[in-house]
């Protein structure tokens, strides 16, 4: 059940992406709200349940959003990569390490799309892109996290979930 | 990683490569058209719901200034300064004894077909609009599109049975061939990966200016003339470069527009080798 309540959230969330979020648009990037939901769950409910989500809101994104379908996809399969250092445990602040792996998550998503763009012959600016796009995504995705990060702990069905490590 | 972890990796691996490559090949064409279909309502609300909420923020960001009546003004610039344009260009167009027929057969008529916006590209890298209206309403692939101002938008890079998408001027995968109406220099207006635009490829002789006017040139065949993109912005050159660094404002106002005009009446020519 918990995984139909989760492929629902990351379908809605898909949608609200692309139709609303681009009004969002915060030095000249544009919050992904659905990443920072992602990576937030991924935190709070571990690798397993984080999966079909990415499954679903890629497939979403890909056919709504305007990007080719799969590559939203395979730019969220880093956030796999990211859940691995996770189990780790090498930050100990539930917060630091939302924090640290939304950073992250953003620059592999958005350098990855840059590096198909540059493969379909466009955009080669790379260090362009990493200054104009892909840092100031990575900046305004890490501002908004705190807030998503809160709501999926309050949200989070655990005797754990009162526990806001800081 | 346990067994369903990478059970799941690997699907979510494949699928991405798999629908990538039915993407290139125009396989997922009428399962796009359908999405946007069923979802361009709801994403309507959604964006209507979120909107007050989008301009209270914006107008913090903004430093408080009301969004609302800057889009009007912008509007209302864009009209006039392509008037003064269109203006000046006629002007320019009798004095060199350009025989305007010329000009008439290869840009006929201009027809248009209205399109609301209905999507956005949702990463920061891309600037790509989708619209309501496909090729059931005579909506091509290559077509350009326009501002209600009669600015250059963008171009029809994908078009579906009833929506397609648009690729921004300010994208970074844009180029157009456009020329500086004062000074009659040539050259290339690329998108930016921060949707700003520039003019590349100006000789260092050219005498460009800040406000200059930049339109179309129609070198290439994939654009009409005389179509205004914008004004020179800020003007750059020193000894070591050989070309020019020209920044150009476009006039329409992409990140919010709402409603654009596709030329269906000008077909983009492929030049062949000679």
């Amino acid at each position: 059940m918990r995984y139909w309540t989760g492929a629902a959230v990351a379908l809605a969330l898909a949608l609200l992406q692309a139709s609303s979020m681009q009004q969002f648009k915060v030095v000249g990037a544009t919050p992904n709200l659905l990443l920072v939901l992602l990576v937030s769950w991924l935190v709070v409910r571990g690798l397993d349940d984080v999966l079909p989500m990415i499954a679903v809101a890629g497939i979403t994104i890909g056919f709504v959003g305007l990007q080719t379908p799969g590559l939203v996809l395979l730019a969220l399969l880093p956030i796999v990569g990211l859940g691995l250092l996770r189990e780790m445990h090498v930050i100990h602040s539930d917060l630091l390490l939302v924090l640290a792996l939304v950073a992250a998550a953003t620059v592999a998503y958005e350098s990855i799309i840059v590096a198909s763009l540059v493969a379909t012959g466009g955009g080669y600016d790379v260090i362009a892109a990493l200054r104009s796009a892909v840092i100031p995504a990575a900046l305004v995705n890490v501002i908004i996290t705190p807030p998503v990060y809160v709501v999926m702990r309050l949200a989070k069905p655990s005797s754990r979930h009162n526990r806001l490590a800081y | 990683m346990t067994p369903r972890t990478l059970a799941w990796t690997g699907f979510i691996a494949i699928a991405a490569f798999v629908l990538m490559a039915a993407s290139r090949l125009t396989v997922l064409d009428p399962v796009e058209n359908v999405t946007l279909n069923v979802t361009s309502p709801v994403q309507s609300v959604m964006r209507s719901v979120t909107r007050p909420v989008a301009d209270w923020v914006n107008n913090i960001t903004d430093a408080g200034a009301l969004s609302a009546e800057n889009r009007k003004l912008r509007d209302d610039n864009e009209r006039l300064t392509n008037d003064l344009a269109r203006a000046r260009e006629d002007a320019i167009q009798q004095q060199s004894a350009i025989d305007l027929n010329t000009v008439r057969q290869a840009f006929p008529n201009d027809v248009f077909v209205a399109a609301s916006v209905v999507s956005r590209d949702t990463s920061s890298v891309r600037s790509i609009i989708a619209i309501n209206r496909g090729t059931s309403d005579g909506v091509h692939e290559g077509q350009i599109v326009v501002s209600e101002g009669r600015s250059l938008v963008g171009t029809i890079t994908k078009a579906f049975d009833s929506y397609s998408w648009i690729t921004l001027i300010t994208d970074p995968k844009s180029a157009v061939s456009a020329i500086v109406q004062e000074s009659r220099s040539e050259g290339v207006v690329a998108g930016n990966y921060d949707a700003s635009l520039n003019m590349e490829f100006v000789g260092q002789g050219a005498a460009v200016k800040q406000g200059d006017f930049v339109l179309t040139s129609g070198v290439g065949g994939g654009y009409p003339p005389n179509i205004v993109i914008g004004r020179v912005a800020t003007v750059a050159k020193t000894e070591q470069d050989l070309f020019q660094r020209v920044s150009v404002d476009h006039l329409a106002s992409l990140s919010n527009i709402e409603y654009v005009l596709v030329l269906t009446s000008f077909v983009p020519h492929k030049l062949e080798k000679p």
